[in-house]
């Protein structure tokens, strides 16, 4: 597969090429349906409910019947809404969680695009969503929504950095920003070992990224009701909501690449199981895990928030980097 | 030059966290608040005056009606002005009812404080956890008074129903056994979780003599350090006969208020588990009453200790069926009306915490 | 350290997964309630003596009754000739059923009464006789305790 994609591009090829696009938004869709359910059903068993089980066997359609039922929706604007800028931002917030998507390698072999900033490439187009967030929350002209539009400003520059500095350690173990090689330079020891600080660091940042709980104050549902989100409704809010949920599995691959091995079993032995389920155990564990620190966590309060990045998180992401160079130099002067 | 602006805004009265029809305006600078004006009323139905037209039985659902939470210390309230009002002597088995009625209450009212609090600063499980064990008492209760939230079960002279046949004790007893496990799992899921105490430590501080000042009781008042508790202050019913502390902290901030609320309910629940113990065997339920109650003319108040603070209750007769004026003093309103000091300088985050800390009842503040 | 009280938390969360679920499966199952449960008012119309003591009782007035003289000449006494009450401001406060002399008026355990409109929520004499599933066993406590005890 990476082959050809060096390869002259023919009528045909871009006709493969359309349909493997095709195929993997429909995987996405897929996940991301039975994300929300799974999520449901994993917090209504962590709050000794049942969880959905209306819909269809064991509430298997409740999602579906969701997403049918907010497509059918009026398509509402605000009267006072900046028209524009209100119906562009879910799709700004969506875009770039997709698009990501694309220089996450699936095995060695398969990868949709196999380009050398790979981990460049993603967070700089991850960051991007943040803008549609801001355009969501301040063209729907709603004091709420400005609020958690300006808090979600905040929180995600803030916590970029730490992200990008955590993800720096994994760049210099490897000698690389390229994803395969990354996945590659863990052949004896994943990641997470000599790395341990940095994944602690990148977890959170992450989760700050992502907007989960216990960071999750651009909706804040008790203290700003839906923050950016008030004033969506409709196939607008569902899209907010995909990019969302796209970008939590776009996030567990990640940390899967980035710290777990990607597709590299956890022992030599393990390796008639193919590299693919591997990378998609590992994506599903760290998707779901912010649902388990949903269910037990409340939320940070915004000056903590930006405390707890700024003098913990980032001044331990540079020793992080520090300790990693040294380690680095020594062992390279001893060899 | 960059020119700001202060912006009003409009929490409520639809708003998750206010806890019923509550609004308050708030002008904010950024996300400081700079001054908030809270704004009451919305369910107000005119209790006080209604209740002049009614006789003293038919009051009785009208307080289920005002902290519906803990009906059941409403409806005491008003029993014990007026037998208070005629010198009535209650039998002891009404009274042991009563007093396991109005702690399991208390608990429950406690109870969905907690999970409600959680809710407000962001956890979702313990709001579930908490109505689990809540659900267990409305069980109860609709096995003893046939109600699950609006009880109407004390009448003037002693109790409506008396204990079910079918072993409703033991059922209690169970209840107050296992419960202690419940608050321990609550204490690790919440109490100890770093981010509730950072929350919570130091925030919505105010003093003993603003609290005095501003007539605060019940656990607001206590978690500045004084130890007023209306049981043990007044005592009424028989809550002599127990044994039970009145915790109290010094901090006056909500961490204070939060493990005051934790600690009430495990002063409950050893209540709870004294009178069932004590409960006598047999009795009556009812004093002798005549047909239509008619007090004399005079005025009386007393007050009890509800899950919110001080309510007491005044009655002024003319010798009638019906009050001539009868004035609940509501825990919650008067409790409320430090919240537009406290809030100035706090962020939104916080007034969330400090409205939900204060635990008022809108059917109360209103009534 | 800190972290322990977060980590602690999350093994409570995850223990909880397995436990069993408290959840009823109303309205699939009915729910069942405690016999003394205030629902619904059951009429013995051929009980009542229309003494007029519930609609005097009712806190919010919702019970409008009227009676007539008996058919039967040779009775004295009077017999119903319309009970309605009015389940838009009926609070279910039980004290009907408890002044009534001859336990015309008593209470039964169902609770459903969601309708599409507002006048359906007036209901009859005829719908009150109907209502006679889940009667409550006893009415009357006072009267109980007293004989028994």
């Amino acid at each position: 597969m990476r082959d050809w994609l060096y390869e002259p591009l023919s009528a045909e090829r871009f006709g493969w090429m359309v349909l493997s696009i095709l195929i993997l938004l429909g995987v996405l869709l897929f996940l991301v349906t039975y994300a929300i359910y799974v999520q449901r059903k994993l917090l209504g068993w962590m709050q000794s409910r049942v969880g959905p089980n209306r819909v269809g066997p064991y509430g298997l359609l409740q999602t579906i019947a969701d997403v049918l039922k907010l497509l059918t929706k009026e398509s509402f604007v605000p009267t006072h809404a900046d028209r524009p800028l209100y119906l562009l931002a879910p799709i700004v917030a969506f875009a770039p969680a997709f698009v990501v998507f694309a220089v996450i390698p699936l095995t060695d072999r398969i990868a949709f695009t196999d380009i050398g900033i790979g981990l460049l490439f993603y967070i700089g187009v991850a960051s991007l969503s943040t803008l549609g967030v801001i355009m969501g929350g301040w063209a729907s002209n709603n004091k709420w929504s400005l609020i958690g539009a300006m808090r979600a400003a905040a929180m995600m520059i803030s916590y970029e950095i730490p992200l990008v500095l955590a993800a720096l350690g994994v760049v210099m173990l490897a000698g690389s920003i390229n994803l395969v090689d990354i996945v590659e330079a863990q052949r004896g020891v994943w990641n997470v070992v000599p790395q341990f600080v940095g994944f602690v660091i990148f977890l959170i940042a992450a989760l700050a990224e992502l907007n989960r709980t216990p960071f999750d104050l651009t909706e804040a549902e008790s203290e700003l009701i839906a923050g950016y989100q008030v004033e969506y409704s409709g196939f607008r809010f569902a899209i907010f909501m995909l990019g969302e949920y796209v970008y939590l599995f776009a996030m567990g691959a990640l940390i899967a690449i980035l710290y777990f091995g990607g597709w590299l079993p956890p022992h030599p032995a393990l390796d008639f199981i193919p590299g693919i389920v591997w990378l998609v155990v590992k994506t599903l564990f760290f998707a779901y895990l912010p649902f388990w620190l949903q269910a037990t966590f409340p939320r940070v309060r915004i000056d903590q928030l930006m405390t707890f990045s700024w003098k913990v998180l980032m001044p331990l992401a540079l020793v992080n980097i520090a300790f990693t160079s040294l380690v680095k130099t020594i062992a390279g002067g001893v060899s | 030059m960059i020119r700001t602006e202060e912006m009003l805004l409009n929490v409520g009265p639809q708003h998750p966290s206010t806890h019923g029809v509550f609004r308050v305006i708030v002008k904010i600078d950024g996300e400081t608040i700079v001054e908030a004006t809270p704004v009451i009323g919305y369910l107000h139905r005119g209790t006080e005056k209604l209740a002049e037209d009614l006789t003293y039985t038919q009051i009785i659902p009208y307080t289920d009606r005002m902290d519906y939470l803990s009906a059941m210390i409403g409806n005491y309230a008003l029993v014990h002005a007026v037998e208070t009002l005629m010198g009535l002597e209650i039998p002891e088995r009404a009274e042991y009812l009563r007093v396991i009625a109005m702690e399991l209450n208390r608990i429950a009212s406690h109870l969905v404080w907690f999970g409600t609090y959680l809710l407000d600063i962001g956890a979702l499980t313990p709001f579930l956890y908490a109505f689990r064990e809540r659900e267990k008492i409305l069980r109860l209760f609709a096995e003893l008074s046939g109600a699950r939230l609006t009880y109407s079960y004390m009448r003037i002279g002693g109790v409506k129903w008396d204990v079910p046949d079918d072993g409703w004790l033991g059922r209690v007893r169970r209840f107050i056994d296992d419960f202690k496990g419940a608050l321990e799992e609550f204490h690790t899921l919440v109490t100890g979780n770093e981010i509730v105490q950072a929350r919570l430590k130091g925030v919505g501080k105010y003093d003993q003599e603003t609290a005095i000042a501003y007539g605060l009781t019940g656990v607001n008042l206590r978690s500045t350090g004084v130890a007023y508790d209306v049981r043990k202050a007044k005592p009424y019913s028989i809550y002599d006969r127990f044994d039970f502390e009145v915790p109290v902290r010094t901090e006056g901030d909500l961490w204070a208020r939060y493990l005051l609320r934790m600690a009430e309910l495990e002063q409950s629940r050893r209540i709870v588990e004294q009178a069932v113990a004590q409960f006598p065997s047999g009795g009556e339920i009812m004093a002798k009453l005549p047909k239509l109650i008619r007090p004399p003319a005079g005025e009386v108040y007393t007050s009890v200790e509800s899950p919110r603070g001080e309510l007491g209750v005044y009655i002024l007769s003319e010798g009638k069926p019906q009050p001539y004026r009868i004035h609940f003093r509501r825990p919650s309103f008067v409790n409320l009306q430090l919240l537009p000091k406290l809030l100035v300088g706090e962020n939104i985050a916080n007034m969330i915490a400090i409205l939900g800390s204060i635990d008022i009842v809108l059917g109360e503040v209103d009534a | 350290m800190y972290g322990t009280g977060l980590l602690k938390g999350l093994g409570v969360t995850f223990k909880e997964m397995f436990k069993p679920k408290v959840t009823t499966k109303y309205p699939d199952e009915p729910f069942e309630f405690p016999n003394r449960v205030r629902g619904i008012q059951k009429l013995y119309p051929d009980k009542c003596i229309v003494c007029n003591q519930c609609a005097i009782i009712c806190p919010t007035q919702c019970i409008t009754l009227k009676g007539k003289p008996h058919p039967d000449p040779e009775k004295k006494g009077k017999v119903l000739e319309y009970f309605d009450i009015n389940f838009e401001i009926c609070i279910l406060c039980d004290f009907c059923t408890e002044v009534c002399p001859t336990e015309a008026i008593v209470m039964t355990t169902n609770f459903e009464l969601a309708t599409y409109s507002r006048d359906a929520l007036n209901k009859d004499m005829q719908w009150l006789d109907a209502n006679d599933t889940n009667v409550r066993e006893l009415n009357l406590p006072w009267r109980q305790t007293s004989s028994s005890s």
